[in-house]
């Protein structure tokens, strides 16, 4: 093929047109195909972030279902123990609620005196709080102790009994007398 | 055959020369590139435009689903909590230790001619058992063996619902003064027992690891 004879304007004029074309192709490139190329690999990046997580989310969303069916019994037993703790503050109500208790038991004269109270080191237990009361009982007999310290720690679930002490009382041997250490669990209010 | 005569030579020659001209063929060319290269970046701009769309869409979704599932993660904090903390309560509460039995046995254990005078027990920390200190006085011909008798009892009554139980006598003193038994007078003696027992069983010591004899090693 007999190739054409170029003159050096021609040969010029060429020369600057590749050189007019690679430039064209660098700003085609960076300025053009780049930035969309970019924001399309963005975009997709993006998509498949927000369906990962709506995929995970409906997952999450049934296990938070199936949660709650498996926490029915949970919930039940925890709003039965929350309601063992009544609103204000304990020395306010506990005190009470033993002196009633223990007449129901038939022994007349119960005291109820707080002691301590500290928190508990197991984190699941953070929102709950041991206080530590003596229980004075300073005439019973020994029937009805037992049978008062029977049903207190039936019907007081959160309610145990560190420490128990009869001693007779002197006038009449056949009461005695009787300090009980207890301690109760009580949701923070 | 028919003779053909080119009277425009010097015309077509320059024509071809025209048609054959670089800078044209260079343009050209550059005009076709541009073309293909615009074609290229209309198609990649319809993609991103279609992704773009896509992305919304699935944005969208999301904003609507979002508030669902943060609803439904907080559930699920809050439920865990409960379930653990009900665990944690039930496990404290299965763990308590119960006087009312123990006072029960206590009193079957306690003979006519045997007096309780006191009676302090105590449930020790980290599950170490329980400690009960009985003190009284026991009248008879032989006010000893009474109150060996009340220890035997309370040792065989305690052993049938607790572990590691010990009734020791920490004093056993006979008392100079007699008692009025029925008319009769009788010696008596004091005593203090001192019993200790776990509500559960003591936790079994590990066994030492054993030593593999190795194949090589046997020969």
């Amino acid at each position: 093929m007999n190739l054409p004879k170029l003159t050096p304007d021609q040969i010029k004029k060429l020369s600057l047109s590749v050189m007019g074309f690679i430039f064209l192709l660098y700003v085609y490139f960076n300025f053009f195909l780049g930035p969309l190329s970019k924001s399309r690999k963005e975009a997709q990046v993006a998509i498949a972030d927000r369906q990962h997580k709506i995929a995970s989310s409906k997952g999450e969303m049934q296990k938070a279902t199936n949660l709650e069916r498996q926490a029915k019994d949970a919930m039940t037993r925890f709003a039965a123990l929350k309601t063992l703790s009544p609103e204000g503050a304990p020395i306010a109500w506990f005190p009470p609620r033993v002196k009633s208790f223990f007449t129901d038991q038939h022994i007349d004269k119960a005291v109820a005196r707080l002691e301590s109270n500290t928190t508990f080191k197991e984190a699941e237990l953070g929102g709950w709080t041991k206080y530590n009361w003596v229980i004075e009982l300073p005439q019973v007999d020994y029937t009805s102790l037992g049978d008062a310290v029977a049903a207190l720690e039936n019907t007081e679930p959160l309610l145990t009994i560190t420490k128990i002490s009869v001693h007779p009382v002197v006038e009449e041997p056949q009461f005695q007398q009787v300090a009980i250490a207890a301690t109760t669990v009580i949701q923070k209010r | 055959m028919a003779l053909h005569l080119n009277l425009l030579h010097e015309e077509i020659l320059a024509e071809r020369q025209r048609q054959r001209d670089p800078l044209k063929i260079g343009l050209l060319v550059l005009a076709g590139c541009g073309a293909i290269l615009f074609l290229y970046y209309a198609w990649n701009a319809y993609q991103t435009i279609e992704i773009k769309s896509e992305l919304s869409k699935v944005q969208n979704e999301w904003a609507k689903i979002e508030p669902q599932v943060t609803a439904a993660q907080k559930k699920s904090a809050d439920l865990n909590n409960v379930i653990t903390t009900t665990r944690v309560l039930d496990g404290y509460i299965d763990n308590r230790f119960f006087w009312a039995p123990v006072l029960e046995k206590i009193s079957h254990c306690v003979a006519p001619n045997v007096q309780l005078t006191a009676i302090e027990g105590m449930v020790l920390d980290e599950d170490k058992g329980v400690t009960v200190s009985i003190e009284g006085v026991a009248a008879a011909r032989e006010p000893r063996s009474a109150a060996e008798d009340l220890r035997q009892m309370l040792f065989e009554q305690l052993a049938k619902s607790y572990h590691d139980v010990k009734v020791e006598f920490r004093t056993l003193e006979d008392l100079e003064t007699l008692a009025n038994v029925g008319g009769v007078r009788t010696p008596m003696a004091r005593y203090n027992i001192f019993i200790t027992f776990r509500n559960t069983e003591a936790p079994k010591p590990t066994p030492a690891p054993t030593r593999v004899k190795h194949r090589d090693e046997s020969s």
